[in-house]
């Protein structure tokens, strides 16, 4: 265990923040409820997208595969072939590791710059969606449902709201301290140095393929679980929803607009903007469809011209001036800071 | 005609050079001296206004240029060759000397000033359609002189214009140079060539790490032993 | 045999079509170095303000490129010098994550604004039937490749032989000498960038007859378009237009002669083994 990883987990902010979300489905109504698994949802991918994309500066359009094999193909060996779901769940994850280092290998192989690659991921889930809509297998352009969750945790069943938002929260914490770890471990460091300069790190002997391809695979086993808990979350599993190139926007603009390459970055982005858009199409989604996204939209591209690192540098700055004004003996650990 | 007035300017908030006054008469010719890293391309590129000034001012014609854009410097008749010619490689040889006089100040008078450019060059009109990248170095470097030319220079900057030149052509440009300054052009020549800028300019600056250290008539800036300190960097 | 003159004569008129859209996409690429990730969303948008018009005034799509051709230009305009060019020299994943937010505003504003029912703009040459041997062509896919061809040719021509033409190459082949030459480098990519979100308006007008169409399709035609350019060679002119037909054709093959699931990848196959493939400068 290293040292930033044993800091969080000694500190009182991260399991502050830890209860206080547990404790939710006690004060919440069921709407609310929902809107926070979905924010917990998406920290979770954001996060584990942020192992490629932020920290090692991969632009990989290709993690909607990842959510798709969680959901869809784990969903359709539960359905089909009769496999317990966390066996389905894991299957998918092996699977989705397997995809992921492919695709790292195909970079490293090829030498694709970062355009390139950003351009074969983005073909690589263009092709996956096509693959599940014309496949019924997999449940084809209509989908497939699973059976009503009742709390059988042995057959994956979290007994809906209160119990998946447990599930989801020590999943989205796992994702944000496989971050804290890989940041503070010699892995973040190489990563780090290939996001900087590829050709410079290899010159100091990092192993890119090794790297690359450890990185989309810590990645790609997240999000495929973090695929499995959505779909039996949702039920239904949506290829529309699950397998389309928009949920990797979506990650995306969430990572960027909380800042990248930082472990808390991704799942600030998340949980502001998850409950803000969660809360307009509420409230407006009848009369203006779509008017979420067009305010992610906005946001992203403010964020970018204003402060490209994103927000979790200004709230950081906000918090030090707070901390200036009233000088406290005791300093409140910062799960998020950086050596 | 061109005054520099303590310029200090550089890269990402570092200085490449610093404090540097220079002035050029109309009609001179003036070598701007120095070794590698020595700021020379800083300080025409600041001049040209493609890296800004920190600070300093340059004034051309008493009209202060510091901060006008490059495309507002070459319509005054402020132009570079730069080092390495950079030709448009894909471009035929006509049509990088029309592009060239393609600034409002020098559109009108396009042709007249191609015919002059031909006649000046006469390599260049059996060239013309050509494409530039693949031409001689020499043959480039006629053609980057062309380029400023039909650009309406008034002020020509020359960036090393000896570069990796065979020596017969090293002798043709010069002549060229020799030709325009008799014309009446003025002419920076920035050269690394010690001995071939002294024998083709009356007065010389010597850069030194971003900074003046020699400056005077050709043969004391040859006799001063700070000008060859400036080039073999002790 | 006729099936396959059939596919073919498909691809080509299709194809051409998407030389067009990939023109706009390769210049600017040449020119500022970026990748515009909502550039089919801009074929939305030039697609929907033919519906408006349709709705409004029974234009006709043809008709309507009259408005909005000069539209899309000063939006392109507007887009690439508040948004892009204050970014355009960092790092591309600022880049490509601007224009995906852009792809969001867009799409989800033609939804807010439109609703997410696929609309149709009809025109009058919509049904029209040519008929040559045993090959069947739609009319408005004939005139979308005669269009696209002719605009090709106009724009080659402009390249060639004006000064603006001249300009946008010179920056292409070195932004340093053009800018020593008194050329506007930052408006050379603005206009560049605008006449390749221009181009995307005569793109829709000649898609548009028969096709259904909805918000969410911007990022097929980005894809689509992605894949023109980069089998095209990123900013060869020619090349850009002879991968689109191969684009068109693969796409017409895919889905007379191969199952259902594998003619709509085939396109993406080419592209990814190109992408792998093709030899790499680094």
């Amino acid at each position: 265990m290293n040292d930033s990883l044993r800091r969080t987990l000694l500190s009182p902010f991260f399991w502050l923040a830890f209860l206080a979300i547990a404790a939710l489905p006690f004060v919440l109504q069921s709407y609310y409820l929902h809107i926070v698994i979905l924010a917990l949802i998406y920290v979770a991918l954001a996060s584990a997208w942020n192992i490629v994309g932020g920290i090692a500066g991969q632009i990989s359009l290709a993690h909607s595969l990842f959510v798709g094999m969680g959901a869809m193909v784990a969903s359709a060996l539960f359905l089909k072939l009769g496999i317990n779901l966390w066996l389905a769940a894991l299957i998918a994850a092996a699977l989705s590791a397997l995809m992921g280092a492919i695709i790292a290998f195909l970079d490293w192989r090829f030498r694709l710059g970062h355009l390139s690659f950003a351009l074969v991921t983005l073909a690589f889930a263009e092709m996956g969606e096509i693959v599940v809509v014309g496949w019924d297998f997999l449940g084809g352009a209509s989908g497939l449902f699973l059976p009503r969750d009742t709390g059988q945790f042995l057959q994956f069943q979290f007994g809906g709201g209160e119990g998946v938002l447990w599930a989801m929260l020590v999943l989205a914490a796992a994702c944000i301290l496989v971050n804290v770890a890989i940041l503070g471990s010699p892995l973040g460091y190489y990563l780090r140095s290939i996001r900087d300069n590829e050709q410079a790190a290899q010159a100091i002997g990092v192993r890119l393929l090794r790297n690359k391809m450890l990185a989309m695979m810590i990645s790609a086993v997240l999000t495929s679980l973090v695929g499995t808990v959505y779909v039996r979350y949702l039920t239904f599993a949506d290829p529309y929803l699950l397998v389309s190139p928009v949920i990797t926007i979506e990650i995306v603009l969430f990572a960027t607009v909380g800042g990248l390459g930082r472990a808390g970055g991704p799942a600030l982005g998340a949980l502001l903007l998850v409950p803000l858009g969660e809360v307009l199409r509420g409230k407006l989604g009848g009369v203006l469809p779509g008017l979420h996204y067009f305010i992610y939209g906005l946001i992203v591209i403010l964020v970018i011209r204003l402060s490209p690192a994103g927000l979790l540098p200004l709230l950081e700055r906000a918090i030090a001036r707070l901390r200036r004004k009233q000088p406290s003996p005791q300093i409140i650990a910062n799960p998020t800071a950086r050596p | 005609m061109l005054e520099v007035r303590n310029l200090t300017a550089g890269y990402g908030g570092v200085p490449a050079i610093e404090g540097v006054s220079l002035r050029l008469d109309k009609g001179e010719i003036v070598g701007l001296l120095g070794a590698n890293n020595a700021g020379k391309t800083t300080l025409i590129n600041c001049l040209s206004g493609i890296v800004p000034a920190m600070s300093g001012a340059i004034l051309f014609e008493g009209e202060d240029v510091t901060k006008l854009a490059p495309k507002h410097r070459v319509e005054r008749g402020i132009i570079q060759v730069p080092e390495g010619r950079l030709v448009f490689p894909e471009m035929s040889v006509r049509e990088n000397l029309l592009l060239a006089g393609f600034n409002r100040r020098a559109r009108p008078h396009r042709k007249a000033e191609l015919e002059r450019v031909l006649a000046l060059l006469p390599r260049l009109a059996e060239r013309m359609g050509q494409m530039a990248g693949t031409l001689s170095g020499g043959e480039q470097q006629m053609l980057a002189i062309g380029r400023g030319l039909m650009a309406g220079a008034r002020l020509l900057m020359l960036d090393e214009p000896s570069l990796g030149l065979a020596p017969r052509f090293v002798q043709y440009i010069f002549e060229i140079v020799d030709k325009l300054n008799a014309e009446g052009l003025t002419i920076l020549l920035v050269e690394q060539n010690l001995a071939l800028t002294l024998r083709h300019t009356r007065r010389c600056y010597v850069l030194e790490r971003g900074k003046l250290v020699v400056e005077g008539p050709a043969d004391v800036v040859k006799a001063d032993p700070r000008t060859r300190s400036a080039y073999l960097g002790l | 045999m006729e099936e396959l003159l059939q596919a073919l004569t498909q691809g080509v008129l299709i194809g051409s079509t998407y030389g067009l859209l990939a023109l706009g996409m390769g210049l600017t690429y040449g020119v500022s170095g970026i990748v515009n990730f909502s550039h089919g969303d801009f074929v939305s948008l030039g697609m929907f303000m033919c519906l408006a018009l349709y709705s409004a005034f029974a234009l006709d799509p043809y008709l309507s490129i009259l408005i909005t051709l000069p539209a899309l230009t000063l939006i392109g305009a507007i887009t690439y010098k508040l948004l892009i060019q204050p970014i355009a020299n960092s790092h591309l994943l600022m880049i490509i994550q601007l224009t995906l937010g852009l792809t969001l505003v867009l799409q989800n504003g033609l939804l807010m604004i439109f609703g997410g029912q696929p609309a149709r703009t009809p025109s009058v040459v919509e049904s029209k039937l040519i008929i040559v041997g045993d090959v069947v062509m739609r009319l408005p896919h004939l005139i979308a490749c005669v269009v696209s061809f002719v605009l090709a040719g106009l724009l080659f021509v402009m390249l060639r032989s004006t000064d603006t033409g001249r300009s946008i190459r010179a920056v292409h082949q070195n932004a340093r000498a053009a800018a020593l030459m008194g050329i506007d480098v930052a408006r050379v990519q603005i206009l560049t960038f605008a006449i390749g979100i221009g181009l995307l308006a005569v793109a829709a007008a000649l898609l548009i007859p028969g096709t259904p169409i909805h918000p969410s399709q911007g990022l097929r035609y980005t894809v689509i378009t992605l894949l023109v350019v980069v089998l095209g060679g990123m900013t060869n002119f020619a090349g850009i237009m002879a991968s689109g037909l191969v684009i068109g054709i693969a796409e017409a093959m895919g889905t007379i002669y191969l199952p259902n699931v594998l003619g709509l990848l085939l396109p993406y196959l080419i592209f990814v083994a190109i992408m792998l493939l093709r030899p790499q400068r680094r």
